[in-house]
Parts: C-alpha cells; structure tokens; sequence
C-alpha cells in the first residue's frame, strides 16, 4: 500500500560472450558458471528493487561482438527476470558497440537531461585486438567527430560496473585499469565492484532519500524520489557539490500563476512515510512479516498525514510551497496530475541561489504579507505583489530607435509625415515622433538626415492644400526650423535632453484642444 | 559562464578622428513615394551616414541585445577616441542603460572632419579602456569583500572592442604592441591600489571598417596568442550593415547566445485589417535554451537554417496559438531572457506587446522523424520576455501511485478548506532590501518561518479532532491568538469570544461535536463543552508566552471554564461507570471527589447564582449574543468562594495569583471611560467602526479575515 519507488532509470548491460561460461573456483562447492553467478547477483538486484523501488524504470541490453535491446524499460520485474534467465550464450565481448546502443536507447526514451544508471555485468576478460576495450581506449584521441567514444554519456549517468572475476585474475591483467579509465571518462561517475558486488551495489545506488517535510510545528516524514542529485554550481570560487538537507522547511505560499512557471533542475516526488519502529526493530526473518507489514500499512493509511493535507490545499488552492532545501537553496511543493484520478506532491529544486527567480527577487526578501501596511493580495484578492518589476525596461518594451536595416528609418520618417498630413489635430503625436528621431539622430551623429527631415517637413508645407488649418503651416515651418537649428550641433539646439515644443499660435484653440486628448 | 569571466567586462573604444566623418557610400531614401502624392513632386535626395554613424549604431544595437539578455552582471563601459579619449560612462550598474549612452553620444557628436588629423589617434581610447579594465567594478568589489582572505582569487578580465579605420596591417600590429604594453605598465600600478586589479587576460577584438567600394588595406585574422595576457582578432568589414552583421554575430559569440525563430505567427495585415498573414521573428537568448538540440544532434533540424556567413544558425519554431488563459505549472528546466533581432520592425513588436500583455505562447518543434513536440515556450514576467524550455522527453515519475493510496491517505475528513485558508494568510511578499536588516532579526523570510510557527503550534488535521474549529463563534479569537503581538481591541475581541461560549454553555447551544468512531449519539451536551473548553484550553496555552496580553486571553479563558470537574464527574458516573477507563486523567480523584461532593455543590450553587445574576444583569444592558466584558465585581466574588477547594478545579495557582493582582489592581484603577460616559448604564461599543465603513463588525463573522 505505502509504496517505495525508486531512483532513476536503470540499463543492464550483461555480457553474454562465451568467456561468461568459464567456471569460477568456490571453495569445496560444485563448479558455477560465471555467468550464474552473474545472474543470481541480477536477480538479487531485481527483488530489491522490485521491493524497494517498484516506480523504476530498467532495461535489459545482452552484448557480445553484437548488442540487443532484451527488454526496454519496464516497471515490470518479471519479465526482466525472465529474460534473464533465458539469456544465450554467443561470440566475443565488444564493448563499444554496447556502449553506443545503451547511449541510443536512453536517449530515444528520456533525452539528454534525464540521469540514469548503468550497470555492466561482465567477466572482466574485455576482448582482444579489434573490437576489444583496450582498442577502443588506445584509439580514442584519434576519433573524427562521427566517431566518437559513446562515453561520457551525453546524459547525466552513473556507471556501475561488476566484474564477476576475483582481485587476483583482476590483478594479473590490465583490466582493472581499462575499467577504471572507462570510469575516468564517465567523468568518475560510478565504481567497480567485484565478486561480491550486488550487494554493495544496492547499498550504493539504491538507497532512499529520507527526509521530514515541516510547516512550522506540521511536519511528515518523507521519501524524496528520484533521490537528490549534488548540484555544482559553476562558481568562481571553490565549487563544491551541494546537497538537500533531509529537513525540508516550507517557508511559505504563493500562487501558481504568480510562481509562474519557473525554470527547476530537477523534479522529485514527495511520499509520506511511516517511520515504524516496531517493525524496524524485530527486523527481517519472521515468517509474517509481510501480513504484518501490510497491516502496518494499513495503519499508516489511516492516519492523518500532514502531505496528504498539504497536497489537497495547494491543490484546491492552485498554490505553491515555497521550500528551503538549503543555505540559499529553495524549491516548490505542489500538486501534480497523473491523470483525472491520480495526483501526487511534488517537489521541484530551482537553481541554488540567493534569487532563483528574477520575478520573485531574493527570496530572503520575502516575508508574510501580515508585515505589510497594506494586503499586497488586496482585501478581495484582486492583486499581487508578482511579478517583481525589474529596475529597467527592456529595449522591446520601451520603443527604442534602431536604424540600421533602413526599412527602420524609413518607417519613423513616414510616421512623422503622415502626423504633420493631419495638423494641428495630431500635434502632439507629431511632436513625439519628431523628437524620437531628433534624438537618435544626435546621438548617432547623423545630422545630415536632421537637415534631410528639415527639407522633407518644409516641402510639405509649400505642398498644403488651401483648406488647410493656418496653424499646420506654422508648426512645420517651426520644426523644420528646428531640426535645421539642431543639426549644426550648437549646443544650445543640440542638447539631447531638450525637446522641439510645438509652436505657440493664434490659432492653437484646435491645438490645444487635441494636447488636452492627448 | 563564470562570474568574473571575459565577458564581465567590455571597453568599446569607437574612432573619433576626422576621417570617420566620411561617408559609407551606402545611400538610404528616407523620401518614399506614398500614394495620394500630388504628381510631379521630385523625392529628396537619400542621406548617407558616415563611418562613425555606422560604428555608433551597431556598437548600440550590441548593447541593446546584451543588455536585454543580461540586465546585470555583464558590464560596458563605452570610450571615444580623437585627440584625447572621452569615457562616456562607467563600470557602474546604474550606467549601463543605452539611454545613458546615447545621451553621452549626443554630447560628443560627430568627428569634426575640420580637426587635424595628426593630433587624432586611436591609441589615447585603447590607452583607457586598458586603464578601465583595471578599474574594480562593484560585482568585484563585493565578491571581494565577501571572500576576504581569499579576495586575490576573484578574477580580473576583459575584452576591448575597437572600431577603427586602420591604414595596414603594420598598423594593426602596432595596435597590438601597444595595447600590450599598456596592460603590462597599468598592471604595475594595479599592484598597489585597492580599487584597480591587475588584468589576468584581456581579448582584443579589432574591427577595421571602411567604406563601401574601397579596397580593404586590412586582412582578417583569427584570434591569436599575443602574450599569455592578451590575445587579438581582426576583423576587416566595411561599414553598413556588413558592419552590422559582424557586430551581431559578435555579441552571440561573446555571450554564448543563440537565435531562435518563431515561424508561423499570425498577424494582421496593416492595409487589410481582415486578412492574416505568417510572419517570422527572430529572438536571441542563450544558446543553453537549445541545449536538448545540441545533444541529441538535432540542431540542424529541417527547419533549420543556414544564412549570410554560415555562422549564423537559428532553430525554427513553430507558433502554437494559445486556446486558453489557464494558469498550468509546466515542467520548465530553463527560462532564458530573449531580445528581438529586429527589435522595431512590425512583426517583432507584435511578438513582443502580445506577450507583455501577460499571454504565453507554446512553440512547437519540427522534428527529423515528422513527429511534432511542444519543446518551448515564451512568457513575460514583469516586463521582460523569457523563453522558457519545456521538457518533452519521457519522465521517470509517471504513473506514481496517488497520493490517495498512500500514508494518511485512507483519511477523508481533512481540513481541506481551512489549511487553504492558512495558506493564504501565509503567502509571502517581497519586502525591500533595507541595510541591516539581518542584524535586528526582521529579515522577511525569517519572520515568515516564525509566522508559519506560530500559526500551527495547534493545529488539528482532521475536522473530528476538532471542535473549536468548526465553530464560527471561534473564529474571531483563533485568528488573533496567533498574532505576535495583541492590541488592546484584540484581546476584547477574544474575551468576547469567550463570553460568547460561556453563554452558548448556558443555553445548552449543541456544539459541532464528532461522532466518527463512537457509538451511539455521542457524548452528552455538557462532556461536548468540557472537551471544547479543554481544546480552547490547549490552543491559547500554545500562545500564552507570546506577551502579557496573550496570557490574559488565557487567564479569561480559564476563569470562564472554572467549573468544578467533580460536577461532571458525578453525572458522568450517573450516566455511564464504564466511561471512567477512558478519562485517565480523572482516575483517582473519584473516591476524593464523591467527599468534596456535597462541598462542590453549595459551590456550584453560589457560582450559579451569581452567572444568573450577571445573565439578568446583561439581559438588561446588551444583546444576548455579545455577552458585556465579565464585571469585576462577579469575579471578585468567585475568588472568594473559590479557596474552599483550591487545587481541585482547573484553575492554577499561577491564574488565581494573577486573578488577586488584577482584583487589587482593579481597585486602584480608573473607571472606563464608557461606563462613565454611559447613558442608563448603556455605552455603545466600537462607534469609530461604524464610523469607518458603516458595518458591525460582529457580523462581519469569517469575512472579516
């Protein structure tokens, strides 16, 4: 009932060269093939997860000279299981073509962002000359681009590798070398576990994150899943990975369309559990162990859990929780739809930081709005404090003059011309146009165009039909005037700041009737 | 991109000698002939600019991107050259703004073609942007400051953009030479001052440009290693939108962005309003929005472009027009800032006003296979445009099991609705960033945390835990205990409160009691008070260290609901003698109890007596419903009844002391100033209320909130 899931996805890469079949040497017991023991440490690996981690993704890839996808990935431990057992034995081990293929697959199923593991089950006896681990390794700075090693993977992975052989074969080859050097180009991201790996291997890559998720005195203890990543942030200085603390501390609220959403690293759901200590401490062996669990789940069901409270307010609500998953690291809390039935709590990390989110500001700034002299949210809940409004306007949000195509200086010459066809009623607007590209004009020190838009405004005037209004005449004449003035540089006229005023006239009742509209 | 990496820092030094006053030789007609034109008008003849317009424009339009994509943090500082140089801004974050620079522009004006050119050089610009670049700025500064010890690894370089007409390639070296020589000879000052650093590494970009049908004196070079400090590159373009092109391509290298195009928006015609047609705009952000193309090598997609140099690369993609104004929570790894290619042309401030306008646009990627996939998407926030990355790859976590199917999640009756409301009252704001702020304990997200903390010191899941509340006659005192601090009118309000439960006791009002999980009808009228006093109890005990006027909530709490326990007890043992396992608590005061019976009674009585007589008394002064603030007198009295059983009722010794002090107190006080300004013994309570918005405030009930 109370599930446990998992990390993430898993690719099994088993090697299915003869060498597998070679026997290993136990001790006064009947003689295994390598490959059995390979398979046991699997099936150990598979029953833990299908236990533990029952929400992971694995898939199944056997190599030799050739790979093939067994089985892509599934939650489903059986058919993994079945697979294995039923595994062929066939030709030589090449590594790289299997690399490649895992390469594609995960990429094909999760892209390029998604972290995954791989665990490489082989013999330790990587082929020789053409084809084999050592080749690849020797020849790798020789690569054209279409050639490359697949690894590092182009997704975040980690590489675990078991080698069923034991110290002493490993030592007396340079296996152990080739493997580590595969490690080093998986940017260290893995281990290498012999004989009596798969159990180290659980303990390693698959154990659960733990946490308590706590508001104010409210609190759960939870499983964070995925597990958590380090995070590196690309810092000057000292860049050192950073963990989430297992007491998750909510902050506060805030709307869903007012978080807006905001860029995360990573995604992760949040499932209560019930810490019971009852049946940690008889620990493992009782016959009913598992009716007893099933009970203790029951149990768990039944009693009041603060996410499940927390999951159906922020989402009948459409709210966020605000979490601090560290010094100066925050995330959010909040409901996720699977489908029209099922929904989960999820928690999402931003970036680590002091301000994740140019639309909040700094998070530390941010405080109950019971601080504040007025309902930032309105007394009807008709506002919001969000987004923050940044110091400057950005240049498409302020009307900024480029003239470089002239498609653009030809657009805000016509603008003016079609304002002074239309004087006096569009006075002001031809004014605002006029200084726009008397500005840009001096700033751009072009002011052969001012003495062009002088001569362009006083043809216009010499062309007024005669019904025109007196005052179009004069305020054409004036600007010109004006811009003829500017564009000697004086400073007295070409001062950036001043601005070309439309023309006191006799007549301005019209004109200043439309500065009144305006 | 690193903090303190090159592109923290750039010095534009732009030619100011004579000769940029020439012409490009690129001619623009600003004369269109429009329709309705009376015939026979000759247009003007077209203008030209000169090289230094050309420079000016295109070394703006570089700033306007880098300044759209990133607001702070990457610094310019702006330096003309003739016979001096004239630094036209500084590395302060308030100076880095185009308008700041264009207006400094205008002060400086074009190269005056008259000035003798043997005065002018370029060299005095590229001498101070060298200067400049070992001037701290205020990032630098700070990270220094903040890392102390350790303020020698916060890093100093730069990169110097230079404009120039240069006469060869001799020349060109000579540039060079120079610039390195001053890094070596300032980098000796830097030494010894603490607002100059030395500079690390400097990059020399050289952009010679010359106008349009001459022969370039100048040939193009990669960057290259002039000394560890400072490498250069040439660029040989002729002025116009070559220029123009170049710089551009410029700023998308020295910021690692890169160009998107939406495809496919629909826009109405200018001339005929009701047709439609698709226009494309180009944006530039970050080249990390494209990260997911650039790994799984589908950068070169079929929508694809390749233009002009072939450097110049754009994704397409497609314009998804939004159905609804829903607010989703996408799943969102990357928002990057964007800026307009063409930022005036018609179709991109279309693009752009229809987001300010608060609408988000979903852009759909073409792919290889033909399959199509919501890859992006564009939104505004505050006024300024993000492209947002949206994960379209399968997840890990579908199909999880639902909450419901999980711990806690059996339970049905959560208080669904209330938390909703906690929530709200929890929501943050952001408050300024005041100095020394921390030092007092009121940084904002602080006092939030404290905020929650005290909202939930009780707080029950589920409605059958609670009584208190599921009943609105709570509500006015559960919202204010929680209150860091008490106003006088406050802890009325809760007295009030209380009265109001004395008086729905007496009248045996029936209480939102839970029956889930009892048999039979539940408990009796006067156990359901016991156990809404008791939680009344807990809920303003939480609270009553918070200040003297939280604990005097709790002293009336605790005077109200003074009834004797052995009262209950008797008729709990009439009712039911099974019942007592249950009330632990209870256990062993029973036998005590059934002698102090007969003493409990007469108490009892007098204690009635005197609710009655205060009842009457109210009956006569005030509505039903809002019981007056308990006289003194009556509780004077109970006092005095009250030291015959002492220890045995649920007042503590530490309330009945309180209880002596105030009584003492009360006597030296000052009459009210409303029973003394009373009519008939009648004062109207709350008047400035009316006043303000013409309401009771009592029956404002949970709105008031």
């Amino acid at each position: 009932l109370v599930s446990r899931p998992p990390a993430m996805p898993t690719v099994v890469l088993m090697d299915v060269s003869l060498s597998m079949t070679r026997p290993v040497q136990l001790d006064g017991t009947e003689e295994f093939q390598r490959k059995n023991l390979a398979v046991h440490g699997l099936t150990m690996l598979f029953e833990h997860m299908a236990t533990n981690y029952r929400l992971e993704f694995t898939a199944l890839v056997a190599f030799s000279s050739l790979w093939e996808l067994m089985v892509p990935f599934t939650r489903d431990y059986n058919t993994l299981q079945e697979a294995l057992n039923n595994l062929e034995d066939y030709d030589k081990t090449c590594l790289e073509p299997a690399l490649q293929g895992v390469s594609n697959i995960v990429q094909q199923e999760w892209g390029s962002t998604c972290p995954c593991q791989v665990v490489l089950v082989t013999d330790g006896s990587l082929g020789i000359g053409r084809g084999s681990l050592r080749h690849s390794l020797s020849t790798i700075k020789h690569r054209s681009e279409d050639k490359k090693f697949p690894l590092p993977f182009p997704f975040p992975a980690k590489l675990y590798i078991m080698c069923i052989a034991n110290a002493e074969e490993l030592q007396n080859s340079d296996t152990l070398d080739n493997l580590e050097q595969l490690l080093s180009l998986n940017g260290g991201e893995g281990q290498i576990f012999t004989v009596e790996g798969p159990l180290k291997l659980i303990d390693q890559a698959y154990t659960p994150f733990h946490a308590v998720l706590r508001c104010g005195n409210l609190s759960s203890d939870v499983q964070v899943f995925p597990r958590p990543e380090p995070v590196i942030m690309d810092e000057e200085v000292d860049p050192a990975p950073r963990t989430i603390l297992t007491d998750l501390e909510i902050v506060g609220f805030i709307e869903i369309g007012d978080i807006s959403s905001p860029p995360v690293l990573s995604r992760h759901l949040v499932l209560p559990i019930a810490v019971n200590k009852d049946v940690d401490e008889m620990g493992t062996g009782t016959t009913d162990e598992t009716e007893e669990e099933n009970s203790a789940n029951q149990m768990a069901g039944k009693s009041p859990n603060f996410c499940v409270l927390l999951h159906g307010s922020l989402k009948v609500e459409g709210m966020v929780a605000l979490v601090q998953l560290g010094p100066e690291w925050y995330g959010m809390l909040y409901s996720q739809a699977d489908s029209k039935k099922k929904s989960n709590l999820m928690m999402s990390l931003f970036e680590p930081g002091p301000e994740p989110l140019p639309w909040l500001g700094k998070v530390s700034q941010l405080g109950p709005t019971s601080d504040a002299k007025e309902n930032p949210y309105g007394e009807d809940d008709s506002k919001s404090p969000f987004p923050l409004q940044p110091k400057s306007k950005r240049s498409y949000a302020q009307n900024v003059t480029v003239w470089i195509k002239p498609s653009g200086l030809q657009t805000d010459v016509q603008k003016i011309l079609r304002n002074a066809r239309k004087l006096p009623e569009k006075t002001q607007t031809f004014y605002k146009e006029l200084n726009r590209l008397r500005k840009a004009a001096l700033a751009f020190g072009f002011w052969d165009l001012l003495k062009g838009v002088a001569d362009l405004l006083e043809r216009e005037c010499t062309l007024l039909p005669d019904t025109a209004h007196p005052d179009a005449a004069f305020q054409l004449s004036h600007a010109a005037q004006q811009l003829k003035l500017a564009s000697t540089g004086d400073s007295q006229y070409a001062a950036f700041d001043h601005n070309i005023t439309p023309m006191l006239t006799d007549f301005s009742g019209s004109g200043s009737s439309d500065r009144d509209r305006m | 991109m690193k903090m303190f990496s090159i592109s923290h820092k750039t010095a534009f030094v732009v030619d100011h000698c004579p000769y940029m006053a020439e012409s490009c030789r690129q001619q623009v007609e600003f004369d269109m002939l429009t329709k309705n034109r009376p015939q026979g008008v000759i247009p003007l003849a077209p203008v030209s600019k000169s090289l230094w317009t050309c420079a000016v424009e295109c070394s703006m339009e570089y700033c306007r991107i880098l300044y759209d994509i990133y607001p702070t943090r990457k610094l310019v500082n702006f330096i003309v050259s003739d016979s001096e140089f004239h630094i036209l801004n500084s590395w302060n974050q308030a100076d880095q703004s185009t308008q700041e620079l264009m207006a400094a522009l205008a002060a400086v004006g074009p190269p005056n073609p008259h000035e003798d050119p043997e005065c002018c050089s370029i060299l005095h610009g590229l001498m101070a942007a060298v200067e400049s670049l070992c001037k701290i700025t205020e990032y630098q500064h700070e990270a220094r400051t903040t890392l102390m010890d350790k303020a020698d690894r916060v890093s100093n370089r730069g990169r110097i953009i230079c404009i120039t007409n240069a006469k060869s390639d001799t020349h060109v070296r000579m540039l060079e030479d120079y610039v390195q020589e001053t890094i070596q000879e300032q980098n000796k000052l830097a030494i010894s001052s603490d607002r100059l650093m030395q500079i690390q590494q400097c990059e020399l970009v050289l952009i010679h440009t010359y106008p349009f049908g001459e022969e370039t004196l100048v040939s193009d070079r990669p960057k290259k290693e002039i000394s560890p400090v400072l490498t250069s590159e040439v660029h040989s373009v002729r002025a116009g939108r070559h220029l123009a092109s170049k710089l551009n391509i410029l700023v998308q290298q020295h910021f690692d962005l890169a160009s998107t195009t939406i495809t496919n928006i629909p826009m109405k015609e200018e001339q005929h309003a009701n047709t439609s047609a698709n226009y494309d705009v180009e944006l530039l952000h970050h080249r990390d929005a494209h990260m997911e193309f650039i790994k799984s090598g589908d950068l070169h997609p079929a929508g694809s472009t390749s233009r002009d140099s072939g450097l110049k690369e754009t994704v397409t993609l497609k314009w998804c027009t939004p159905r609804t104004n829903s607010v989703e929570l996408h799943f969102c790894t990357g928002a990057y800032r964007i800026s307009p290619v063409d930022v005036n042309s018609r179709p991109s401030s279309c693009l752009t006003n229809f987001l300010l306008n608060g609408r988000s646009v979903l852009l759909e990627q073409p792919r290889k296979s033909g399959s199509k996939v919501i890859s992006h998407m564009l939104s505004s926030h505050g006024g300024e445009i993000f492209l947002h990355v949206l994960n379209c790859t399968r997840s890990t976590l579908e199909d999880p099991p639902s909450i419901s199917e999980g711990c806690g999640g059996r339970v049905t009756d959560y208080r669904i609705t209330d938390f909703g409301e906690f929530m709200r009252e929890n929501r943050l704001t952001p408050f300024p960033d005041v100095q020394g702020s921390e030092v007092a304990g009121k940084v904002p997200l602080e006092r939030a945390k404290r905020q929650l903390e005290r909202h939930t010191r009780y707080w029950p899941m589920i409605i059958s835990q609670t009584t208190i509340f599921n009943m609105q006659a709570v509500v006015p005192l559960a919202s204010l205990i929680v209150k860091e601090s008490l106003t006088e009118e406050d802890v009325l309000t809760c007295q009030k409160t209380i009265y109001n439960l004395v008086d729905m006791e007496r009248k045996n009002d029936p209480l939102p009691i839970s029956t889930v999980g009892t048999r039979g009808k539940g408990p009796k009228r006067d156990e359901q008070y016991r156990i809404m006093w008791n939680e009344l109890e807990t809920l303003v005990r939480t609270h009553m260290g918070s200040s003297e006027r939280h604990q005097r909530v709790l002293d009336c709490v605790l005077a109200c609901r003074s009834k004797p326990p052995e009262e209950e007890d008797r008729k709990k043992r009439g009712r039911k003698r099974e019942d007592r396992e249950d009330k632990g608590e209870k256990n062993g005061k029973d036998s005590e109890s059934e002698r102090s019976w007969q003493e409990s009674e007469r108490l009892k009585a007098a204690l009635e007596r005197d609710r009655e007589e205060l009842a009457e008394a109210e009956v006569i002064k005030d509505s039903p419903d809002s019981p007056e603030p308990l006289n003194k007198k009556p509780r004077l009295e109970v006092e005095d009844v009250q030291p015959a059983e002492k220890a045995k009722g649920p007042v503590s010794l530490l309330t009945m002391w309180t209880n002596r002090i105030n009584t003492a107190n009360s006597r030296k006080h000052q009459e009210f100033a409303g029973r003394v300004n009373s009519v008939n013994n009648k004062a109207e309570l709350y008047q400035h209320l009316k006043d303000e918005n013409g309401m009771d405030p009592h029956e404002n009930g949970k709105a008031m909130r």
